[in-house]
């Protein structure tokens, strides 16, 4: 266990030193000693201060949520895909196989598309948007379908599930479609935004919801981790070591809709942080979830801290979508351990 | 004595900071630095004087040419709160139905005064659009001679012996093609025109598809710049599917106009609408 915990500090480390550049980078420059003193003013400790107002507005505001954000959606998009590749045993699977992320695309398509027309639609509750709380409905929905299809009696069937995630997918995709068909220009725009995902609306409500969400799904999946690493060898194997399969599916796919779904939710679609996590840790040689999920909630973090990092100090004041800068860092490294794989059967 | 030492150090770089700042503004000759995210909008404050106040635009801001230097933001629907206020403006202008509430949100808590307006395409709309925009910039006069101007323009309108019928094409490459229906920028200005829209029934834009194209049978073909681009010339038009038998293009009628200035609704509603008129009136003589 000794090269597991070395990999897990490592990042850490990476993690955090992301995050500090992360706070450190922006199209505002702020000075290390006033970030500093910025915070040590807002939590009370000083009340020396040698920054603007406009300084103080954009990390307390808008950068410090941001980062945050970032770092608990990546965590909780790759310890979802760990989790759900491990339950269906299959490495190409992601959150979005059982329809979560094509769920809420559906809904968050009506609800711009019709937000014109019912303009109550465009107001907020309880200091969240209408357009997140129909995101949110929208992945419960279809993953509740799927799941719900994939009952039987008193089992999950696994593979049926795969099946029904596809058929749900197909439907969402085609809704959408017609959204888009009858969509005017602006809100095609704002759809398009939308399915590529943005942390800029990040605010410190979103940040704490997913931390609560976060810290909720990390104890669940490690308690899970011992049955997850059961499930490698079969349902049936599991099931005669003495793990209670039925629970610990039925935990996996609840906790992980809700996990993904708010993600989806806050900041749209981004796409290969909870398929390309998995992977890389897998490089390790490390198949063991009691590795695996601390280390996609660290690797997670890094990889959509590192990317917004990105997105919105690339092409500085404008900005590109997150959601373009995941899969073009995550698809090359995938292809690249697939690569690798190959060698490696023959 | 610490203490005594921290408020005297505080003391000292309020005291410095004060003065340093005020320098550093009457440096800059404007007092407002703006940030305008609509190309309307851009071209309004440009015509009332207020250019050199202009920090960044939108991409659709593109009129007068010499904004383009100016850092762009990107497009409106994806713009980065940090990027605005990187270029520290006093003042944000947009479009209600544009700027997005958290953007909003963001931009009035970090001290900068969002103004956001709303726009109806038609002459009056374009005239309360324009009084409004100068009047928060104090350019109330300069706001005045843009409205008389736009009445003047529109003065040149001469009348059409035969009206024709013109279909607007929004295109984005040749597998995107909209044509413009009720409530419509496009609509609106071949009205003013003294034109008829060849689509009607519908609202906002619907995709074109050949049998459409027949059952309008337009006299004139009406396309954004950047439209026939994306098609690679005029030729790509006359081969849209259907194109070839209608009347337009029969006998090859086809108005090409920039998009921002035959759609903004801007300053410039009454040049466009004249010049639309002029245009369409010269194709329908060489037709007829």
């Amino acid at each position: 266990m000794r090269k597991p915990t070395h990999i897990l500090l490592v990042l850490a480390v990476l993690l955090l030193g992301s995050i500090v550049a992360s706070c450190a980078l922006g199209a505002v420059k702020v000075h290390p000693t006033e970030f500093v003193s910025i915070l040590l003013n807002k939590f009370g400790w000083s009340d020396y201060n040698s920054f603007s107002a406009q300084q103080e507005a954009v990390i307390w505001v808008i950068r410090l949520p941001r980062v945050i954000t970032s770092v608990l959606s990546g965590a909780l998009l790759a310890l979802s895909g760990v989790a759900i590749q491990g339950l269906f045993r299959n490495p190409l699977a992601d959150p979005g196989i059982i329809g979560i992320s094509s769920g809420a695309a559906m809904v968050a398509s009506i609800a711009i598309v019709i937000s014109g027309t019912f303009s109550f639609l465009q107001g907020t509750f309880a200091g969240i948007s209408f357009l997140v709380i129909a995101a949110f409905a929208g992945s419960l929905l279809s993953a509740a379908g799927v799941f719900r299809i994939a009952r039987e009696k008193t089992k999950t069937n696994v593979s049926t599930m795969l099946l029904a995630g596809i058929a749900i997918n197909a439907i969402a995709g085609a809704v959408t479609g017609i959204l888009i068909y009858i969509s005017n220009e602006q809100q095609l725009r704002d759809l398009t935004f939308w399915t590529l995902g943005s942390l800029g609306g990040s605010t410190w409500t979103n940040a704490g919801i997913l931390l609560v969400l976060l810290v909720v799904t990390y104890l669940v999946f490690f308690r899970l981790s011992k049955a997850l690493n059961a499930f490698s060898l079969g349902e049936q194997e599991a099931q005669h070591i003495g793990i209670s399969i039925e629970s610990a599916k039925n935990r996996i796919i609840i906790f992980s809709s809700i996990a993904v779904g708010a993600t989806v939710a806050f900041n749209g679609i981004i796409g290969f942080v909870g398929l390309v996590v998995p992977h890389i840790l897998r490089i390790t040689g490390s198949y063991n979830h009691r590795f695996l999920i601390p280390a996609a909630a660290l690797g997670g973090g890094l990889l959509l801290s590192l990317s917004d990092l990105a997105a919105r100090t690339l092409v500085a004041p404008a900005e590109i979508p997150v959601g373009i800068i995941t899969a073009l860092a995550g698809a090359p490294v995938f292809l690249f351990i697939l690569l690798q794989q190959k060698h490696t059967f023959r | 004595m610490r203490k005594l030492i921290l408020i005297l150090c505080s003391a000292l770089t309020v005291s410095c900071s004060t003065p340093a700042r005020s320098t550093e503004e009457t440096t800059e000759a404007p007092k407002e630095r703006i940030v305008s995210l609509n190309g309307t909008l851009t071209e309004i404050l440009c015509a009332s004087g207020l250019e050199s106040s202009i920090v960044g635009t939108d991409v659709t801001s593109a009129f007068p040419e010499s904004i383009q230097k100016l850092p762009k933001l990107g497009h409106v629907k994806s713009l980065n709160a940090e990027g605005i206020i990187a270029l520290s403006p006093t003042m944000v202008f947009g479009k209600k139905d544009e700027i997005k509430p958290e953007l909003e949100k963001q931009l009035i808590e970090a001290g900068i005064k969002v103004l956001l307006f709303e726009q109806e395409y038609s002459v009056d709309g374009s005239k309360r659009l324009i009084k409004e925009v100068c009047a928060t910039v104090n350019a109330e006069e300069s706001g005045k001679k843009l409205i008389t101007k736009i009445d003047e323009d529109l003065k040149g309108i001469s009348s059409m012996t035969h009206v024709p019928r013109v279909l607007f094409i929004y295109a984005r490459g040749a597998g995107t093609l909209m044509v413009a229906g009720d409530g419509t920028q496009m609509q609106k200005m071949i009205s003013l025109s003294g034109a008829d829209n060849a689509v009607n029934g519908f609202p906002d834009f619907k995709p074109l598809t050949p049998e459409a194209l027949l059952e309008a049978n337009p006299d004139v073909i009406l396309m954004f710049e950047s439209g026939v681009e994306s098609l690679e010339g005029e030729n790509g038009i006359w081969s849209i599917p259907g194109m070839a038998d209608t009347k337009a293009g029969k006998t090859k009628q086809l108005v090409v106009m920039d998009g921002l200035y035959v759609s903004g609704f801007g300053p410039r509603l009454g040049q466009a609408v004249t010049e639309l008129n002029k245009k369409l009136i010269s194709v329908n003589q060489t037709s007829n």
